[in-house]
């Protein structure tokens, strides 16, 4: 059902910081830096405003708002319109986006207040926002692929943002190459689509599924195309390698990429198109089994990690793999409820260490940290209040969604597969993990006493007003948005799920009550590994810090445990072995061979042959009109004598 | 009032966007021997004032036959006993030459070598010619097809040699007459023989006659000499080969607003006038927009598919020696006669359509780059390539404008040319004339490397010693380079609504 009302006013959403952008970019050098704050926060400000009201308007549950404004590309068969649509996914979707980046955005006047690219930086800013929400309300896919590049171009310029610093430039083109393959695989999956579909209209695909069956093979490969495409958006392996080196932008451009954006492109795409990922059941169980791989490897890495901003930048590939584990196990809404609340407490996680390294004087080791908690109240209470949450801690925002995706998980495997019991003991030891290492982080930054320089000690101090404002907003959310699909073992209505349910592929089993003790079991499980892993990170980090080090020292095993887990199973080196330079190799080879001797050897021949017949044409143009009049008259004869070849 | 004036009177009320192009002409010789202190450029912006008024009726007739049914037959307005139409083709085409004597207009503001002295003179030439586009695009038989084309060229001579005391306006102007009187003998002699062999000069009438003869009467042959030798009229305006070599010598000798204007307008009308009379006059309709031509033994596609590779073969290839900036404008334009004449030759809506949709974008990066011309020899004083060596690190902005329409005219995406260029040879394509893309592509490969050198010139060659500073923009320049090239970026990206307008000028040959 189509709620014209607020049609008119959708494509606002992405314009406003669009706008932004423009403002910013082009004149942003001209503008005082409280003017381009101001374009910059009020065009993200308004467009959130704009998706409450949209999502208000979506009162019953295949309601949706479309507006179409035109055409876009009409050649032959293939028809793309410039069509939005908001339906309850993508409500959801954008009110994530624009909430939690308005409040990023706010932050960064603050953090950002010395820069020299103040406008350029809100430049970048706005227009990753809007062409993030181009992604979330396209109607075509072409469009959402608009909306896809656009984020991988914004987070290229973003992460490299110093682009004085090589290192940080590399790590933009880093970024930027291991999106591209994922791109050419989400390119080929939407090629395939639109052979077998004839269309790329989302909702035109999805009648399309309803009224055909789709092969299987075509099903598998097409599905596991798409999922490379999101593989790359959403850092999972093997392409996850890029989201680590992001690190390198501003930490509010973490926030941003690590909470509301990019990264989740890739789980909403999947979550977009459940239902013909619905129709391979292979690939959603390969993407279950990476999803829980990425989970548990990323989160073994971040164990070790002493950079404030990669043990969360690891800590977002391991709760991106559980958001990917629940699509796997067709969970979708609750795979959508973790990337709900994962935004929310991540994008608090981060602020909250811009906070620290804002404080520190541009300080991200952990082991420089230490007793923090003392001097920066605020800072701590985001941290803990963001850590307790990424634990799964009831009645923290991570708990209701960590466990249904458990729940699914576990109920595949009671009813389905074997194999997915497998999977849901994994989640449960990424769970123990995660809780371990957020409260590693917590205890050796705010915990014990300063290790740092003193004048910096002196200095630090909680953040102002636009650094402060966003955080406590996010305490909130961190602490309430469980609330909304709160688990119905504890007087919960899970809200949230059923909301959803009516717009993506429904969830193949129905267990509630069957499984009534295994339930149970998952949910003490999985709020036991918590508090494990909390309790354990307390004894060593908090309580003795001294413990680890001697840990290491007694135990071979537990020394080539950490070595592992410190330099992340050595993966950035095997690909730099066995793809890089392999690659560079062959591009040398390329380069020698082919393009020097053969192409350029070509072009340059032929590029000397149109030269001379260049200057010989020149030649003829004296400049005598005789001669020029005999010429048209010659080309008249000639044209004559063939008119008359051809009649006879 | 006899019914003969009556009807007249009738006609002229649709005849208002051309009635508005001769009264400002008249008023602006008035004024302009009127010994009233006039300031600067007033009759120009006087001749702005005309253009724009002609265009809001010429808007005002779009409209009105939008509304009477768009299609071909209920749209298909006769005026002045069935020798002009008023239809939505014509309505495209006089829509680009307004935009084109606009331009024209705003390319002339600054430039330098046109002196108020002459102003008056200047105004009035160009709307003379600008009326001759008009009527050269509206024109239903092949005498008012022959009015509207000397209309054309006459003011044209003129401006090419505005500049008395140069040389080389001189020669150019001399050399566009000859040649100029040369084509139009030709053209009218191939006339009078096609009406000896249809005894009409309506385009309608022709075919009539040509298609009643299940046997035909004429000799096929003579029927090809005519119309060969109407080509060469027709084939002088657009410039294409073999009747192209004055385009260089004109191009480089006249003003160059008068350049620009004479590369897009003045080709622009041929291309209509060809299309008009090749399919209206030597082509039946096969349906569905499909055409074929008109005898078997008349292949005129066959003809014009050689001559425009020849065109933009030569024009290309030439194009690449050139070191003056305006001559290798010149035989750019000549190749770009090339790519569209493929549009004419696959005989097919389609073809038509892409060229229509090429002229507009056409209008827009063939403007910008001589723009860059007047702005080069403004600001540095030369004409040259070697002129714009490291401007592009002196004036940013309108050297990445030139970049832009360069690109655009080469066909890269993601700019306007590039879609252009995508209908050209799609329609080429539908019509499974690979040979004939393939060469048209190869040609674009070419003619990247003579638009690149400019560019290369501006951003990668070393600037001379001591004039590295940069180089202050007069505002002018910055608003009209901004004003040609959104366009041209735009329609990269969102060309959805000038297709719409193209298939809808198009659809009077068959929708």
């Amino acid at each position: 059902m189509n709620t014209a009302r607020f049609a008119s006013a959708l494509p606002w959403v992405p314009l406003l910081p669009l706008l932004g952008f423009l403002v910013n970019g082009l004149l942003g050098r001209r503008l005082p830096r409280t003017a381009s704050a101001a374009v910059a926060c009020a065009g993200p400000l308004l467009s959130c405003l704009l998706s409450f009201l949209a999502f208000l308007q979506l009162d019953s549950p295949h309601a949706f708002i479309e507006c179409r404004l035109g055409d876009w590309i009409t050649v032959g068969d293939l028809s793309i319109p410039f069509a939005l649509r908001v339906d309850r996914l993508s409500a959801i979707m954008l009110l994530v986006v624009t909430g939690v980046g308005s409040l990023i955005h706010i932050y960064s006047i603050e953090y950002m207040g010395h820069d020299r690219g103040f406008a350029r930086y809100f430049a970048y800013l706005n227009l990753f926002l809007s062409a993030m929400l181009l992604l979330v309300m396209a109607e075509n896919l072409v469009l959402l692929f608009v909306g896809w590049e656009g984020v991988g171009l914004c987070s290229y310029l973003l992460i490299g943002f110093w682009f004085e610093d090589v290192e940080k430039a590399r790590a933009g083109k880093k970024a930027f190459l291991v999106n591209r393959i994922g791109d050419f695989g989400f390119l080929l999956g939407l090629f395939l689509l639109f052979r077998t579909c004839g269309t790329l209209d989302i909702p035109s695909i999805l009648h399309w599924l309803r009224l055909h069956e789709l092969e299987g093979g075509l099903a598998l490969t097409i599905t596991l195309l798409l999922f490379v495409g999101a593989t790359g958006k959403s850092a999972q392996i093997p392409l996850y390698v890029w989201l680590p080196d992001a690190m390198a932008g501003p930490t509010p451009v973490s926030a941003l990429i690590h909470a509301a954006t990019m990264v989740t492109a890739g789980v909403y795409m999947v979550a977009r198109l459940s239902p013909l990922f619905f129709q391979s059941q292979a690939t959603l169980f390969v993407i279950a089994v990476v999803g829980a791989l990425t989970a548990v490897v990323a989160a073994f890495y971040a164990l070790t990690q002493n950079d404030i901003k990669k043990v969360l930048a690891y800590s977002t590939i391991s709760q991106l793999g559980y958001m990917f584990l629940g699509l796997g196990a067709s969970a979708y809404a609750g795979a959508v409820f973790h990337l709900f609340t994962h935004a929310f407490f991540k994008a608090l996680l981060f602020l909250g260490a811009g906070a620290v390294i804002h404080a520190l004087d541009d300080e991200q080791d952990l082991r420089k940290m230490g007793g923090l908690g003392k001097k920066l109240g605020l800072t701590f209470a985001a941290m803990a209040v963001g850590s307790l949450a990424l634990s799964g801690i009831p009645p923290f925002a991570g708990f209701a969604s960590k466990d249904l995706i458990l729940w699914s998980v576990l109920e595949a495997g009671l009813t389905r597969n074997p194999a997915w019991l497998l999977l849901w003991v994994i989640g449960l030891v990424t769970a123990f993990m995660t809780a371990f290492y957020s409260m590693r982080l917590v205890g050796m930054a705010f915990f014990g006493e300063y290790r740092g320089p003193e004048e910096t000690w002196k200095k630090a101090d909680d953040p102002k007003l636009a650094m402060g404002l966003p955080l406590v907003a996010l305490i909130g959310g961190s602490f309430a948005a469980g609330i909304f699909g709160w688990p119905h073992l504890l007087l919960g209505h899970e809200e949230f799920v059923h909301y959803l349910e009516p717009v993506v592929a429904p969830a193949p089993l129905q267990g509630h009550g069957e499984h009534h003790l295994a339930e149970w079991l998952n949910l003490l499980l999985s709020v036991g590994a918590g508090f494990g892993g909390i309790a354990l990170g307390y004894r060593l980090y908090v309580q003795s810090p001294l413990l680890p080090a001697a840990l290491l020292q007694r135990s071979a095993h537990l020394r080539q445990a950490y070595e592992l887990s410190f330099h992340k199973l050595y993966v950035d080196e095997l690909y730099d072995r066995y793809v890089v330079q392999p690659l560079h190799i062959g591009a040398e080879w390329a380069w020698e061979m082919c393009d020097t001797l053969w192409i350029d050897g070509t072009c340059e021949g032929i590029a000397r042959q149109v030269m001379d017949v260049g200057a010989s044409l020149r030649r003829t143009q004296t400049g005598v009109v005789s001669i020029y009049a005999v010429s048209m008259l010659v080309g008249g004869i000639v044209m004559l004598g063939w008119a008359v070849v051809l009649t006879l | 009032m006899s019914p003969t004036a009556l009807a007249l009177v009738q006609d002229l009320r649709l005849f208002l966007p051309e009635v508005i192009l001769v009264l400002t002409t008249l008023l602006v010789i008035v004024l302009d021997v009127t010994p009233v202190r006039k300031s600067h450029r007033a009759l120009l912006y006087l001749t702005f004032c005309g253009l724009l008024l002609s265009g809001i009726y010429l808007l005002r007739h779009y409209v009105d036959l939008r509304e009477s049914g768009g299609r071909a037959s209920s749209s298909n307005v006769l005026l002045f006993g069935n020798s002009i139409a008023l239809d939505p083709f014509a309505v495209y085409f006089k829509g680009l030459f307004l935009l084109v004597g606009l331009l024209t207009g705003v390319l002339s503001i600054r430039y330098k070598k046109l002196n108020p002295a002459g102003e008056g003179e200047y105004c009035v030439l160009l709307l003379c010619s600008t009326l001759g586009l008009f009527l050269m695009v509206g024109s239903r038989t092949l005498l008012m097809a022959y009015l509207g084309l000397e209309l054309v060229s006459i003011p044209s001579f003129v401006l090419a040699g505005f500049q008395r005391d140069s040389r080389l306006s001189n020669e150019a102007a001399l050399k566009y007459t000859i040649y100029g009187a040369i084509a139009s003998g030709i053209m009218l002699y191939g006339m009078s023989l096609l009406f000896g062999l249809a005894g009409s000069l309506d385009f309608a009438a022709i075919r009539h006659a040509l298609e009643g003869q299940t046997e035909l009467r004429a000799s096929p042959l003579l029927l090809s000499v005519s119309m060969l030798m109407i080509l060469a009229g027709f084939g002088y305006k657009i410039a294409c080969v073999p009747f192209h070599m004055w385009c260089p010598d004109v191009y480089e000798g006249a003003p160059t607003p008068i350049t620009a204007f004479l590369s897009v307008g003045p080709k622009a009308a041929g291309f209509g006038v060809i299309l008009r009379f090749f399919y209206q006059s030597l082509s039946t309709h096969s349906g569905g927009g499909d055409w074929t031509p008109i005898v078997d033994q008349l292949q005129w596609p066959i003809v014009l598919s050689v001559l425009s590779v020849a065109t933009m073969t030569v024009g290309n290839l030439a194009a690449v020696a050139q070191t003056s900036l305006k001559r290798l404008m010149a035989y750019s334009s000549i190749a770009h006669a090339g790519y569209l004449l493929m549009g004419v030759v696959v005989l097919s809506k389609d073809g038509i359509f892409a060229i229509l949709f090429y002229l507009a974008v056409y209008v827009f990066m063939n403007f910008g780059a001589f723009l860059f011309v007047v702005f080069l020899h403004d600001l540095v004083g030369s004409e040259d390539i070697e002129g714009c060596r490291g401007l592009g690190w002196r004036a940013p902005f309108p050297c990445i404008a030139m970049a832009i329409c360069l690109f655009s005219l080469t066909g890269l995406p993601p700019l306007g040319g590039f879609i252009g260029k995508f209908y050209l040879f799609l329609g080429v394509i539908g019509r499974e004339l690979y040979w004939l893309a393939i060469l048209g592509v190869l040609n674009s490969v070419v003619s990247l490397v003579y638009y690149a050198r400019v560019v290369k010139a501006m951003f990668l060659e070393n600037i001379p010693r001591g004039e590295a500073e940069p180089l202050p923009v007069p505002f002018f320049y910055s608003a009209a380079f901004a004003v040609l090239v959104a366009p041209i970026l735009l329609l990269g990206v969102y060309w959805a609504p000038l297709v719409k307008l193209a298939r809808y000028s198009s659809s009077i040959f068959g929708a």
